[in-house]
C-alpha cells in the first residue's frame, strides 16, 4: 500500500525544487491505473487526524449555517437582562443589548460560511478559467491577463474591500442576501487574480507534455484538450490554495463587518458581534470572547483542511 | 497619524517645561503673559481638547450645534456671559440694559472693549451683526434668534416653492427697524412683542458682535474668524483641528488660564478616550459607552472625571410628515413613545447616569416643570399596543437614525429593541457617518423615519426648548411641526411677566403631547474626563461642556 508514495518520493527527488508534482502524476497513472492522484491523495488524507478534526468542525459550522434551529431555539434578537455571565440558561451569557450570545454566535455562522464558500467558488471558477485560457492560448491574451492581475495585485485586499463596500454602501433596509453578495463580490474582485496566476503557472507546466502533443497531433479540439488532459492534471494546486483561502475570506468578511461596512446590524455575524462586544472587552470579556472563539475555530478548520489537502496532493512533502 | 500625534504631544510637553523654567519671565512669544481673571492655579501651558466636526462655518450667527459652539464660545464675547457654576447671565460687554416695558431696551456697552484685530467693539458691530444674521439671503442658521426684534419680518422672503430649489425674492429691507445706533456705545432694541428674558438670551453666541472685517468678506472670514473673546483662532482645518491661542489684548473679565487650546477633531469617541488614557488628549467632553459600563471611567481616571446634570434633553424626532407620512398619525407616535422603557435603557446602557424625561423642557432651566408630557412618556406596553391598533398598525420597519461619530449606537439599538418587543413592529438603528452629514440630511429632508436629536439649552430658560424646535418655522424645527394654538401660546407667554409667563410656557409645552413632534427620552448628565496634567477642570452647568476657561495646567 505504501508502494506508490515511496516511488513518488524517489521520483520527485530528482526534480528541481519548484517543479510541481503534477507532471509526475500522469506517468504514475500509466504505471498503476487503479491509483489516480486523487485516490492517492484520499488514501493519504484519511489517515490524518487533523483532516478528520477539520472535517468534523466544518460539518458542524455548515450545519449551523444551514439549520441554526438545530442548535438553538432562541431568537437572536430576543432581549433578556443585559450583560449576564454564562449560565445554564444562557450558555454564553448575554451581551450589552441583552441578546443571548450563544444564539447569536450560532446564527452568525451563516454569514461567514456563506461568504467563505461563495467567494471561494467564485474566485476558483473565474481565476481557474482565466488562468487556463491565458496559459493555453498565450500571446496577447496571456499578456493582457498577466498585466490585469498585476494591477489587482497592487491593491491590498482589505483596502480594496473597504473601497468597494463604501462605494456600494448597505443600510438597514438592504436585504440580507444582497449584502452578503456585495461582500462576496468585493472579495471575488480582489481574490481571483492570485488563483488565475496559479492556474496559469500550473497549466504552463502541463502543456509541454507528450500526451498533450499527442492529443494535438490527433486533432483534438482545444476544448477537449483542456477538459480531458490539461484540467485534470493542473487542478491540484488551485484546489489546495482555494481551501486555504476560504478561511482567509471568512476573516476578511469578519474584518469588514467589524469595521461596520460589511454586514450591518440587524444582520448577525461574528464580525459584527466582535465589534459590538469590544465595548465590554475590559469589563465583561465573555461578550467578545465567544464570537471570536468561533471565528478562530472556523478559520482554523478550513486552513487545516487546506493544509492537509496540500500535503496529500504534494508527494514531495510526504 | 498616531506617530504624528505623539510627536505633537511631546513638543507641547517640552514647551510647557520651557515655560515653567522661564518662571513667567515676560511671557515670550507664546502669548503667555497677562493671565486675566483671578482664581487659583498658574496660567500658561497648552492643552488638547476633544473636538468634533462643526457643521457650519465658525460664525456666531451660524453655529447652533455644540461642535462649533465650543470653539465659537471661546473666541467671541457677548453682552452677557453665563456663570459656569450657576448658569446666571452676568454682564460681559454690556454696561447696562434698561427697559420699562419689556419692549424698548436701551443697551449701553463698555467702552474700550477690543476685538482681536485691535478695533473697538462699538454699538454698530452689534447692530450690523444681528442684521446680517437676520437677513434671509445670508441663510444664517440662528437667524430665528432675531425674530423678536421689530422689523425682522421685512428681512425675510417667502420661498415660492416651500423648501424647493427656487430662491425667494429679495427681502424688503436689509436692516431691522427695531435696532438703532444712538452713539458708539449705545443702541436701542425694540421688540414686536414684550420679551421677559432678554438678558438671558443675549448671552448666547448668536448675539455676538462682529468686527468690521467680517462684513467685507464673511466667507473667508470664517476660515480664521475674529471675535472679542478670551481666545483667538490661530488656525482651523476642517476635519482635523482648530487651534486657539490666548488673546493677550482681551478686555473682559472672563479670561482663560491656559495659553493654547487645540480642538482635535475625532470621528470616534472611543479613539478619543483611548488617547485620553494614553495622555495624548487632555480634556474629553464626552465618554464612550465602554467607559460608562459598570462606571469603568471612575477607575480609569481616578479623580480625573466629573459628572453633572445640565439643561439638555435627548429626544427622538420624527421626520416631517411630508418626508415620512407613515409616522404622521399622532397615535402611532404616542404608541412608540409609550413602548420605550426609558429607565431600563438608562440602567442598561448608561449605568443609570441619565434621568428619564417627562416633558420637552429640561431641569435646571427657568420654568421647568415635571410631567408635562403625561402618560405618553410613561412606559406602558399594553396601552401602546392598543394605540397602535387604533391607528391601524404600522407597515414595514421603524428606523431610528443616529450620528455614528458619538456614543449613540447602543442606546438607539436598545430603544429599538424596547419598541420591537413592546409593539411587535420591527425596528432598526441606522447609523449616519458623522454629525455634519447627519444634520445636513435632516435639513435636506433626506432622512426618513425617526432620528435622534439632542437639545442643549442655548440660554437656560424653558422658552429655548420650545420656540426653536416646535414653533412654526423655527430654525431647528426638524419635524416642521406647526400648531397655531401652540404658537399663539408662546407669543402670549412672552408678553407676560414672571410666574404667569412661565406658566403659559408650561401650558404650551403640554400641548406638544397631542401632536407628539418628538419623543422625550431623558435629560443628560455630562460626564467629562481629563488628563493627569490638568487641574481645575469642571463642568459648565450652562452648557454641560468642560469649562475650558477655568482649566489650568499643572
Amino acid at each position: 500500500m505504501t508502494d506508490t508514495p515511496q516511488q513518488s518520493v524517489t521520483a520527485t527527488a530528482g526534480i528541481e525544487p519548484g517543479e510541481p508534482s503534477t507532471d509526475v502524476a500522469p506517468a504514475r497513472e500509466a504505471a498503476a491505473p487503479a491509483r489516480s492522484l486523487t485516490s492517492d491523495a484520499w488514501r493519504q488524507l484519511r489517515r490524518k487526524p487533523a483532516f478528520w478534526f477539520s472535517v468534523v468542525l466544518i460539518a458542524l459550522f455548515v450545519a449551523m449555517a444551514a439549520f441554526p434551529g438545530l442548535f438553538t431555539s432562541i431568537d437572536p434578537r430576543q432581549v433578556f437582562d443585559v450583560r449576564q455571565e454564562p449560565s445554564a440558561e444562557h450558555w454564553f451569557g448575554t451581551d450589552g443589548q441583552g441578546y443571548d450570545i450563544y444564539s447569536r454566535t450560532i446564527h452568525g455562522a451563516r454569514a461567514s460560511i456563506l461568504v467563505g464558500i461563495l467567494t471561494t467558488v467564485a474566485t476558483t471558477l473565474i481565476g481557474g478559467a482565466v488562468g487556463i485560457l491565458a496559459a493555453y492560448f498565450g500571446g496577447w491574451l496571456d499578456t493582457i491577463v498577466s498585466r490585469i492581475t498585476d494591477v489587482f495585485f497592487a491593491i491590498p485586499v482589505l483596502l480594496g474591500g473597504i473601497l468597494f463596500m463604501s462605494a456600494f454602501p448597505s443600510d438597514q433596509s438592504t436585504p440580507y442576501l444582497s449584502v452578503v453578495l456585495k461582500v462576496v463580490a468585493a472579495l471575488t474582485i480582489l481574490g481571483w487574480p492570485s488563483l488565475a496566476r496559479l492556474m496559469r503557472g500550473s497549466v504552463l507546466q502541463v502543456l509541454p507534455n507528450d500526451y498533450i502533443q499527442a492529443a494535438r497531433a490527433l486533432g483534438a479540439s482545444p476544448w477537449r484538450i483542456i477538459t480531458k488532459h490539461v484540467l485534470p492534471n493542473s487542478l491540484a494546486p488551485i484546489l489546495v490554495v482555494s481551501t486555504i483561502n476560504l478561511g482567509v475570506f471568512i476573516v476578511a468578511e469578519a474584518t469588514l463587518s467589524f469595521l461596520g461596512i460589511g454586514l450591518v446590524p440587524p444582520a448577525v455575524s461574528w464580525g459584527v458581534a466582535i465589534n459590538e462586544g469590544l465595548t465590554f472587552l475590559r469589563t465583561f470579556p465573555h461578550i467578545p470572547l465567544f464570537p471570536s472563539l468561533f471565528l478562530s475555530l472556523g478559520v482554523l478548520a478550513f486552513i487545516m483542511l487546506g493544509d492537509a489537502a496540500r500535503d496529500a496532493f504534494d508527494p514531495k512533502s510526504r | 497619524m498616531r506617530a504624528k500625534t505623539r510627536a505633537a504631544v511631546v513638543a507641547s510637553l517640552s514647551a510647557t517645561a520651557l515655560l515653567t523654567a522661564c518662571g513667567g519671565g515676560g511671557g515670550g512669544d507664546a502669548g503667555g503673559g497677562g493671565s486675566t481673571g483671578g482664581g487659583q492655579g498658574a496660567g500658561g501651558g497648552e492643552i488638547v481638547a476633544r473636538g468634533c466636526q462643526p457643521q457650519n462655518p465658525l460664525i456666531g450667527g451660524d453655529t447652533g450645534e455644540s461642535c462649533g459652539h465650543d470653539i465659537v464660545e471661546l473666541f467671541t464675547s457677548t453682552l452677557y456671559k453665563y456663570d459656569p457654576d450657576t448658569a446666571e447671565p452676568k454682564a460681559d460687554i454690556a454696561e447696562s440694559i434698561e427697559t420699562t416695558d419689556n419692549t424698548n431696551f436701551t443697551v449701553k456697552i463698555k467702552p474700550g472693549y477690543k476685538f482681536q484685530d485691535g478695533t473697538e467693539v462699538k454699538a454698530k458691530n452689534f447692530v450690523d451683526a444681528w442684521n446680517y444674521t437676520a437677513y434671509a439671503p445670508n441663510a444664517q442658521y440662528l437667524s430665528y434668534f432675531m425674530e423678536p426684534i421689530a422689523g425682522f419680518a421685512d428681512l425675510q422672503s417667502e420661498d415660492p416653492d416651500g423648501d424647493g430649489p427656487q430662491k425667494g425674492p429679495k427681502p424688503k429691507a436689509a436692516k431691522m427697524s427695531g435696532l438703532k445706533v444712538v452713539d458708539d456705545h449705545t443702541f436701542t432694541i425694540k421688540t414686536t412683542t414684550p420679551v421677559s428674558n432678554l438678558p438671558v438670551r443675549l448671552g448666547y453666541t448668536a448675539f455676538a458682535p462682529q468686527p468690521d472685517a467680517f462684513f467685507k468678506d464673511p466667507k473667508t472670514f470664517a476660515d480664521k474668524p475674529i471675535g472679542a473673546g478670551p481666545y483667538q483662532v490661530v488656525s482651523y482645518e476642517k476635519g482635523r483641528q482648530a487651534v486657539l491661542q490666548k488673546f493677550s489684548g482681551y478686555s473682559g473679565q472672563f479670561g482663560g488660564k491656559v495659553d493654547k487650546i487645540t480642538f482635535r477633531i475625532y470621528q470616534d469617541i472611543e479613539a478619543a478616550y483611548n488617547d485620553l488614557l494614553a495622555g495624548n488628549l487632555d480634556v474629553a467632553d464626552e465618554l464612550p459607552a465602554s467607559a460608562l459600563v459598570a462606571k469603568k471611567f471612575q477607575s480609569d481616571l481616578p479623580d480625573r472625571w466629573a459628572q453633572k446634570a445640565y439643561p439638555a434633553i435627548q429626544t427622538i424626532m420624527f421626520a416631517p410628515d411630508k418626508v415620512s407620512p407613515d409616522y404622521a398619525n399622532p397615535k402611532i407616535r404616542q404608541a412608540i413613545s409609550m413602548s420605550i422603557d426609558r429607565q431600563k435603557i438608562i440602567n442598561d446602557q448608561f449605568d443609570g447616569a441619565r434621568q428619564p424625561a417627562t416633558g420637552w423642557g429640561a431641569p435646571g432651566t427657568q420654568g421647568y416643570a415635571e410631567g408635562l408630557c403625561g402618560e405618553f412618556c410613561t412606559y406602558n406596553p399594553t396601552k401602546a399596543k392598543q394605540l397602535l391598533a387604533e391607528a391601524g398598525g404600522f407597515k414595514g420597519k421603524l428606523t431610528i437614525s443616529y450620528n455614528a461619530d458619538a456614543a449613540h449606537k447602543d442606546w438607539v439599538t436598545a430603544t429599538c429593541n424596547s419598541i420591537r418587543t413592546a409593539l411587535g413592529v420591527d425596528c432598526v438603528a441606522a447609523p449616519v457617518t458623522d454629525f455634519a452629514t447627519f444634520r445636513d440630511q435632516i435639513g435636506g429632508g433626506k432622512l426618513k423615519g425617526m432620528f435622534r436629536s439632542g437639545w442643549i439649552a442655548d440660554y437656560p430658560h424653558i422658552e429655548n426648548f420650545l420656540t426653536p424646535q416646535y414653533s412654526t418655522g423655527g430654525s431647528s424645527n426638524d419635524n416642521k411641526y406647526s400648531n397655531p394654538a401652540f404658537d399663539k401660546k408662546l407669543v402670549e407667554a412672552g408678553t407676560l411677566e414672571g410666574e404667569a409667563s412661565l406658566k403659559a410656557y408650561q401650558d404650551a409645552e403640554k400641548m406638544l403631547a397631542t401632536g407628539m413632534p418628538s419623543i422625550p427620552m431623558w435629560y443628560y448628565t455630562a460626564q467629562i474626563g481629563w488628563s493627569e496634567k490638568m487641574n481645575n477642570v469642571k463642568v459648565n452647568v450652562a452648557s454641560g461642556r468642560p469649562d475650558l476657561l477655568s482649566a489650568t495646567v499643572k
